[in-house]
């Protein structure tokens, strides 16, 4: 680690020539991404994205605050909601729509994040799960938001452009989504992220030390539920269609395990462990066709197990993904990426 | 910049050739194999309702096993969707993008159906029925979505009818599931007691999530129902039966097609689901019909895994592939989409093992007419040992 | 008034299946401060286990139940052992994720092995029967789950209190490290702990399973079961009960008079009233954290 000797070099965005070169790369990667891959896999980068949104700012509120929540799915639902019925019934503009329904999702966050200045642990849990399960009957009690049965995303305009396949949308997304990571960093890097950790830390002698514990808690909160609002209203383009069901709690826990198995504290964590468990949730379902070990799969559901269940076994192979990195490393992927790193620059010594 | 309009330019003429190349032979179609896609939940908490695509996947068997269409075989390719729309459409487009699909069939649940409907109807790939009586199937009509399963919305008008008019019951109840599917089921009860000059005594919703069916008996039981309509999950429907019998609340219970597998339903009610009528639109399983018992043969006997149950939306997975296969076996050697589609609408009174079936050219003021497959359900009562009496022949329907 | 009555009382009867759910998850939090996520699916294998005896297998009752009750408890011993012990310096959100991970293999087992066709336990007593008190109804099933709930607890109550290994565990929970000085094997007791938990969730598990049983069966009465263990102040025995009894009233009474649709989540904005009211639940004492 080199000397840092102002504050200016700590939030500075690139500290050496290395890490230019790598984020030029990266961008340049992004950007070819559409003409290197076939459309899926475009389709698949989307669902990536979003999830790394929120698992973003989910991390801003676990990792960098140490509080936890269960209700995300709740701000997801608020975004995707949000957006859709501004375009539909305000004519907004999209990026617009997006925006306003992410501040929506943020307000409810500040006000979620009230009584958590007084809980923690389990307690602070039940309660925003209890968040996340209310905001979706809410919104399924209305007939304004479509009830139950759904609403159909409106054409999706930005600016002259009209966009509608998979790639079009991409190249919205991929933008908003560099654009929040390194808004995400910044905000890390300053005032606001140190008071963040100095909550986590301790949050009495934080208090202490001139940190305005009220201020600072709900203001995690609000970014992360933004966060999570930009998500659910991109997400909202990418089915076309939403319901309130499709906001479940499983979907909390998912983005809360993209956190922890990413990595608790860490930008490039949560990044990592929401394209991993994004791609799991949406590739394991090919398990059976790999060679060898889904006819091996066959024929020991034949003789102990049932095949008409046979699929269920993505969800063993998913849990034990989840165990076995836990296990080995409470710090998540980031960790044993550390740990490698670590290992291998003093290397063959 | 630059390299970038190349890439652009490159992929353009990528793509045009891909066209050329798909107007000669259509997409997911050779001279040995005609590819059909299909979606259906094997984990999650709809997983009861695989059985409809392993269904399907059996009867292509024995269609290939009987030497396939016209020299064709036909090759089944089905995912586990979890009823999760976001896996839906990731599913579906790995496939269509990939392998090529000719055309889509079946397919579990309203939600994922509508998270690809639009993806479908865009690039203007037929896709057969949904497995779901929902309205949004033929609201708005699509030129290539051909839905099959009744409405619960007609279901619902047939069990009420039968109420009112031959049982002489006055005082309808009902529960519903609250969603998409509920819902439909109380507008239909509602549209056919107007048009006998009565009303609902009591809707009592039912959350997905609700395990404690306690206070929805109450509600019911104070409405003094002598029918209670149960638009709900199996699992709810044996739960408010059985809590019912509990508190001494026994009205004529009737129910949807949903919970018309009579088997299963008297096994998990412990018999309390003796007596209840329900709708339901495919011959029942032990009916003296050949061309059932030639799929349970054929098609159950010899595809099937040793722990499938010859239930109903097992078979129903037949049911909802055989308008397809039928319109393939028309097309003879000229198979392409429009070719089909075309077959498909010429379809009039085919009845393989359920209702009859007729579509028209696409009319969306008569979007019924031409685009709801069946369009009649008929009524049974449940027996003492799970067998099925039924109680009338097939109702034809007409919506709204 | 004869409504409100049966409301109480049914508010009673399923609250006692939270209550069950909240116990074992007490027992756990109680002595490693982990939020078990998997004790819903403990219950829910153990159930269809005894499925499977019962069912498949053809043993009788008196035979099944014990078998599956030991089971539990060594199910409860297993993951303790090869899982959480394992665990290297756990922090809670990492244990919260090895548990979610247990949850996600113990309902694929179960999916795997008995499908998703809905099911039924067979049982000595008909779930559908019921005992009237003048015009208030209970089925027979829920009057047992009743009085299991209370025994479950208060021998719980007693073993804690009076037992020496109940005091051990005790001691664990407060101080590992004083515990351990004292000659407790912790790690033996935490085992145990699991063990007990997991026998505790079977009995509610056995005690839902005659109704219906599918694979996710287990997912209400658990966040139920953990939001009444919340209220109750996440570390008390008696609180989890008491939470639990009160959190089945209070939603019977909703759904009666006010609202059905929002039943099932009406529970969840009271406790947050709870909460902000009393922060660490209704019966614990308030923790006072020292810097």
């Amino acid at each position: 680690m080199d000397m840092k000797r102002s504050y200016y070099e700590d939030v500075q965005l690139f500290t050496s020539g290395v890490v230019v070169f790598w984020f030029v790369a990266l961008l340049l990667f992004l950007g070819l991404l559409p003409f290197l891959f076939k459309n899926y896999y475009v389709y698949v980068a989307n669902y990536m994205a979003i999830n790394v949104i929120v698992a973003l700012g989910l991390n801003l509120l676990v990792g960098y605050t140490g509080q936890i929540s269960l209700g995300h799915a709740g701000f997801f639902a608020i975004g995707a909601y949000g957006t859709v019925i501004l375009m539909t019934l305000l004519r907004c503009p999209f990026l617009l729509a997006l925006l306003a329904a992410a501040l929506i999702a943020a307000l409810f966050g500040f006000f979620l994040g009230l009584p958590a200045l007084r809980l923690e642990g389990p307690y602070l849990a039940i309660a925003t799960l209890g968040f996340g399960l209310t905001i979706t009957q809410v919104i399924g009690r209305s007939e304004f938001f479509g009830g139950r049965q759904g609403l159909h995303t409106p054409e999706l305009w930005v600016g002259p452009w009209h966009l509608t396949t998979d790639r079009d949308f991409y190249y919205l997304l991929i933008p908003i989504t560099v654009m929040l990571t390194v808004a995400a960093r910044n905000l890390i890097k300053t005032r606001v992220g140190r008071a963040f950790i100095a909550i986590r830390e301790a949050d009495i002698a934080a208090a202490t030390m001139g940190v305005n514990l009220v201020f600072y808690k709900t203001l995690a909160f609000a970014v992360s539920a933004f966060y999570a609002g930009v998500g659910g209203g991109l997400y909202a383009f990418v089915l076309r269609f939403i319901e309130p069901e499709i906001f479940t709690l499983l979907m909390s826990i998912m983005f809360l395990a993209m956190v922890i198995v990413g990595g608790i504290g860490s930008i490039m964590g949560s990044i990592v462990g929401a394209c991993l468990l994004s791609w799991m949730d949406l590739q394991l379902r090919n398990i059976l066709s790999i060679p060898y070990l889904g006819d091996w799969l066959e024929t020991l559901s034949q003789s102990y197990f049932s095949i008409t269940g046979v699929s269920n076994i993505q969800y063993i192979v998913f849990g034990l993904i989840l165990i076995l990195i836990m296990l080995f490393e409470p710090l998540g992927i980031l960790g044993i990426w550390l740990r490698t790193k670590r290992y291998w620059k003093t290397w063959p010594f | 910049m630059k390299k970038k309009a190349l890439l652009r330019a490159a992929a353009v003429v990528a793509m045009v050739c891909g066209l050329v190349w798909n107007a000669m032979a259509e997409e997911g179609v050779s001279d040995t194999e005609i590819h059909i896609g299909q979606w259906g939940p094997q984990t999650g908490p709809a997983a009861a309702w695989g059985s409809v695509a392993r269904g399907t996947d059996a009867y292509f068997k024995m269609i290939n096993a009987e030497g396939g269409i016209n020299g064709r075989k036909l090759i089944h390719h089905m995912f586990d969707d979890a009823y999760n729309p976001a896996k839906t459409k990731a599913g579906v487009k790995e496939l269509q993008e990939g392998t090529g699909m000719f055309a889509w069939v079946s397919g579990v649940g309203t939600a994922p159906g509508l998270a690809v409907r639009d993806y479908l109807m865009e690039r203007q790939i037929p896709w057969i029925g949904p497995s779901s009586g929902s309205l949004h199937w033929i609201d708005p009509a699509s030129k290539y979505l051909f839905p099959i399963y009744p409405l619960y919305y007609i279901e619902a008008k047939a069990l009420v009818r039968h109420a009112v008019k031959d049982l002489g019951l006055k005082q309808v109840a009902i529960a519903y599931q609250n969603d998409d599917y509920g819902k439909n089921g109380v507008q239909g009860a509602k549209a056919e007691l107007a048009q006998h000059g009565l009303q609902v005594v009591a809707e009592v919703p039912v959350e997905v999530k609700d395990t404690d069916m306690k206070p929805h008996v109450m509600q019911l039981r104070k409405s003094d129902a002598d029918t209670v309509l149960l638009w709900v999950s199996p699992v709810h429907a044996v739960k408010i039966v059985g809590t019912s019998k509990a508190m001494n609340f026994t009205p004529q219970w009737m129910s949807t097609s949903t919970c018309s597998d009579f088997p299963l339903m008297m096994h998990i009610s412990k018999g309390l689901w003796e007596g209840v009528i329900a709708a339901t639109f495919a011959e029942l399983p032990d009916a003296d019909h050949p061309l059932l018992q030639k799929y349970q043969k054929d098609a159950y006997g010899k595809f099937a895994a040793k722990d499938e149950r010859w239930g109903l939306f097992y078979y129903a997975g037949i049911l909802f592939a055989e308008p397809l296969v039928e319109a393939i076996r028309r097309c003879g050697q000229d198979l392409t989409r429009e070719r089909v589609v075309s077959e498909l609408e010429g379809l009039k009174n085919f009845r393989g093992i359920g209702g009859e079936i007729s579509y028209g050219p696409l009319d969306t003021a008569k979007a019924y007419e031409t685009r709801q497959g069946m369009k009649e359900v008929f009524l049974v009562k449940c027996l003492k040992d799970g067998k099925a009496e039924k109680l009338s022949d097939w109702m034809a329907i007409q919506y709204p | 008034m004869l409504d409100f009555l049966q409301m109480l009382v049914s508010g009673v009867a399923v609250g006692s299946s939270y209550a069950l759910v909240g116990l074992a998850m007490v027992i756990i939090y109680k002595t490693s401060e982990v939020p078990n996520f998997a004790q819903g699916e403990m219950a829910l294998i153990s159930s269809f286990f005894t499925f499977m005896l019962l069912e498949q297998c053809g043993f009788p009752y008196y035979a099944a139940f014990p078998l599956a009750l030991l089971f539990a408890v060594l199910l409860g011993f297993f993951l303790e052992f090869t899982v959480l012990r394992r665990a290297k310096d756990p922090n809670i959100l990492g244990m919260i994720a090895i548990t979610i991970g247990i949850e996600m293999i113990l309902l694929g087992l179960v999916s795997w092995k008995f499908g998703a066709d809905p099911k039924t336990l067979p049982f000595p007593i008909s779930p559908y029967d019921s005992i009237a008190l003048g015009e208030v109804f209970i089925s027979a099933l829920e009057a047992l789950t009743v009085g299991v709930a209370l025994v479950i607890m208060l021998i719980l109550f007693i073993f804690f209190r009076f037992s020496k290994l109940g005091v051990a565990m005790k001691a664990t929970q407060q101080n590992d490290t004083a515990a351990r000085l004292m000659g407790i094997r912790t790690n033996r007791i935490l085992m145990f702990t699991w063990g007990v938990s997991s026998l505790v969730g079977c009995v509610a598990g056995l005690l839902i399973s005659p109704i219906t049983m599918q694979p996710y069966m287990m997912w209400d009465p658990l966040l139920k079961g953990f939001a009444a263990a919340v209220m109750g102040g996440m570390t008390s025995l008696p609180g989890a009960v008491l939470g639990a009894y009160l959190l089945g009233i209070i939603e019977n009474l909703f759904g009666g008079y006010v609202s059905i649709e929002f039943k099932s989540v009406v529970a969840f904005a009271i406790i947050v009233l709870v909460l902000c009211i009393k922060p660490s639940g209704l019966f614990a004492r308030h923790y006072v954290k020292k810097v």
